[in-house]
């Protein structure tokens, strides 16, 4: 059986954490790592927004500055997230992977199966958009505000939001599931071009909402390792980054996340 | 999907012209294809220099955002302002309107690590198989 790396479940403050995942993205150029399912969670709220989105047009930074809430630029595309009450997960496999594709759609459709997985596992039944909207909505700049195909669903309503980026035959996706869900503050935190918390309410859920406070983190962390293990057949180690990671984390923590020409600025542009 | 046969192409599904030093590159028709719906693109700004096998630039589609690959070494000597204004000719005129950046080649020896149409098409075949 196929052995694959999980790092576990941690709180780190955003900039840490998109180190740390492009640090494994970046590292194993030669494919000589396994894939690497990492878990993690926020030390406070944060708002992370898709790499071409553009922060003063798309978030609210006054007002996410004076709650203290950071704000951060992924390295995957997407919309903004605000995160603190999900859990985040990011997974770094090759697109040659045998378990992967090089179609991205194809890709999205499988970790959404292993997510499902654990999902069940945990009294949630999750279901995947299978004709989601193709074409970006007018919801503004939220990314539970829109379902794309092969997402999840739980009663009918967005549950987990996913963004992936690839280079050189690696790729590196991020996802959020919601643990719990204030439409009250994203609307706050995010320009969500006049969608009103009850609107989202309408068309986003939680894992507490579904189950109420019956799964705990940890739980929920074993869940969704086991669903991957179980769709994909293969066998989560748990490890840590190599020393290699090691290294470019901290390169891309002080020069590329702490700093706020990549978070508030736009990427290639600026010269990462 | 087309291959023009007077183009030359990487492994990372961009397409090059070349025209004496110059060589002018943008992204396969397989490429846009398996991108699907693009929505931004972000280029090194000219007089930038870029290396073969290295990034010179970031795309989003609905689906994903990936790294640009050159095909060659040299410096950007132009880049393509009309994508600014209509992103979406990336994916209806790959090939023509829809060019990226022009590079003034620094080793033209590298254009030897390039394929041609025949090979490309052959290669794409192969990729697919992979899947």
């Amino acid at each position: 059986m196929e052995k694959w790396r999980l790092i576990p479940f941690k709180h780190f403050d955003p900039f840490e954490n998109m180190a740390i995942d492009e640090a494994i993205f970046r590292a194993d150029r030669q494919g000589e790592m396994p894939p690497t399912l990492r878990l993690y969670g926020w030390k406070k709220p944060a708002v992370s927004m898709g790499y071409f989105q553009n922060a003063e047009r798309e978030i609210n930074c006054e007002y996410c500055r004076d709650r203290g809430i950071d704000i951060v630029r992924r390295p995957t595309g997407g919309l903004a997230v605000l995160h603190g009450n999900d859990l985040t997960y990011s997974l770094v496999a090759g697109e040659n992977s045998p378990h992967f594709s090089s179609d991205i759609i194809e890709t999205y459709r499988i970790i959404s199966e292993c997510i499902i997985s654990g999902l069940d596992k945990s009294g949630v039944k999750a279901e995947m958009v299978e004709k989601g909207r193709i074409e970006r909505g007018p919801a503004g700049a939220f990314c539970f505000a829109t379902s794309y195909r092969n997402e999840l669903l739980v009663d009918g309503k967005k549950v987990c939001g996913s963004a992936q980026v690839r280079a050189r035959d690696m790729f590196l996706q991020h996802g959020s599931l919601l643990i719990d869900f204030d439409p009250a503050a994203v609307c706050a935190a995010i320009m969500t071009k006049g969608m009103k918390a009850g609107t989202l309410e309408a068309s986003v859920t939680s894992i507490r909402k579904s189950v109420g406070d019956n799964v705990g983190i940890g739980t929920l962390c074993r869940n969704i390792a086991a669903g991957f293990e179980e769709v994909l057949n293969i066998h989560l180690i748990e490890g840590s980054l190599s020393p290699e990671e090691e290294t470019l984390r901290n390169g891309l923590l002080e020069n590329k996340y702490r700093n706020v020409r990549w978070n508030m600025g736009r990427g290639a542009k600026s010269g990462y | 999907m087309s291959f023009p046969n007077d183009l030359l192409y990487s492994r990372e599904h961009t397409w090059v012209r070349v025209d004496g030093d110059t060589a002018t590159v943008g992204i396969t028709d397989y490429a846009q294809d398996k991108l699907g719906e693009i929505l931004s693109v972000e280029l090194f700004p000219e007089d930038s220099s870029i290396e073969q096998g290295e990034p010179f630039g970031v795309i989003e589609s609905l689906k994903v955002t990936t790294e640009l690959i050159s095909p060659v070494s040299g410096e950007i000597i132009s880049v393509n302002e009309d994508l600014a204004d209509d992103v979406g000719i990336l994916n209806s005129d790959s090939y023509d309107t829809g060019w990226m950046i022009a590079v003034d080649i620094r080793d033209l020896g590298e254009l030897d690590n390039l394929l041609n149409a025949e090979e490309y098409v052959d290669y794409v075949e192969e990729y697919e198989e992979v899947d």
